[in-house]
């Protein structure tokens, strides 16, 4: 393979890569094999010594994905990461399932006395239905105002939702970012 | 020799080179590939992403033959690295050194 084959070859497999990026990689080739026939070695000679053009599309395109994967971190992505966080140690167990699961049955017991309390009209009106004789005026305007207290927890919830899964993901991405500093040695 | 091995030897390899002085691309491939076998290549992705790493800089500088030339400088933080990666080198080969006497003066 001459100069010429070589540089063409490794242009057809980085296409991915912006061109710019490209026209970089190749202006570094172009100069390897300039500098070597200065030194008196033949085109086909430094090919040979630099390996495959495919070989070293494999490296340059490793490392422009593992780039990919870390600037966009979803939460789908954070989530794979919280169970590979935990895999590492009985420590991480702790600081972070514990955090995970108090946020987590939090927000639960949250959604769960706001429905319950929308619905008390409802149960109060099955208890009529059911128990004719149990009718009491207390019960309906208790359970109409536990109604009203209900949709406004409801309300907080959202809220409250949206701010625990926005913390948790920042909790997460520093453990992530704590364990892959830890294993970047 | 086990591909990943060698990766993290060149690495160190790269970076004891430019903490001496500045070389372009060829003669650090050149003066690695004198002494271990390498596939010439893989240097060059591997200078791409220390510099992406900020490890080091590079500036461009005319050679009396031929064209410019692509020049590589350690910055402080490549130099950090370097150390890190150095302690790191040092405990790992003289562990290996040692199991060797051992296996070997057990025969």
């Amino acid at each position: 393979m001459n100069k010429q084959e070589f540089l063409t070859s490794l242009e057809s497999r980085l296409q991915k890569l912006s061109k710019e990026e490209r026209q970089d990689i190749l202006q570094d080739f172009n100069e390897h094999f300039e500098v070597g026939k200065e030194e008196g070695k033949t085109e086909e000679e430094i090919a040979h010594s630099l390996g495959t053009p495919s070989q070293i599309e494999k490296e340059i395109l490793a490392s422009y994905y593992v780039d990919k994967v870390e600037s966009t971190s979803s939460t789908s992505n954070i989530f794979k990461a919280v169970w590979a966080v935990i895999g590492l140690s009985f420590f991480n167990l702790v600081i972070v399932l514990g955090p995970f699961i108090a946020i987590v049955s939090l927000i639960a017991a949250g959604w769960i006395t706001g429905a319950a309390f929308v619905i008390s009209p409802l149960l109060f009106l099955i208890n009529v239905a059911v128990f004719p004789d149990s009718f009491a005026f207390f019960d309906m305007f208790f359970s109409l105002a536990l109604c009203g207290l209900g949709l406004l927890v409801v309300i907080g919830m959202l809220y409250l939702t949206r701010f625990g899964t926005k913390g948790l993901i920042k909790y997460l991405n520093y453990n992530v970012n704590l364990v892959k500093g830890g294993m970047k040695s | 020799m086990n591909i990943q091995f060698k990766k993290g030897a060149l690495e160190l390899c790269v970076l004891a080179l430019l903490n001496k002085q500045d070389h372009y691309g060829y003669e650090l491939v050149r003066k690695i590939s004198d002494r271990i076998a390498i596939s010439e290549g893989s240097v060059y992705p591997l200078l791409r992403r220390l510099k992406k790493e900020e490890y080091f800089t590079t500036y461009l500088q005319e050679s009396q033959e031929g064209p410019s030339r692509k020049y590589y400088q350690l910055t402080d933080k490549g130099k950090d690295y370097l150390y890190d990666l150095l302690k790191e080198w040092q405990q790992f080969s003289e562990g290996v050194n040692h199991i060797i006497k051992e296996g070997v003066s057990n025969e």
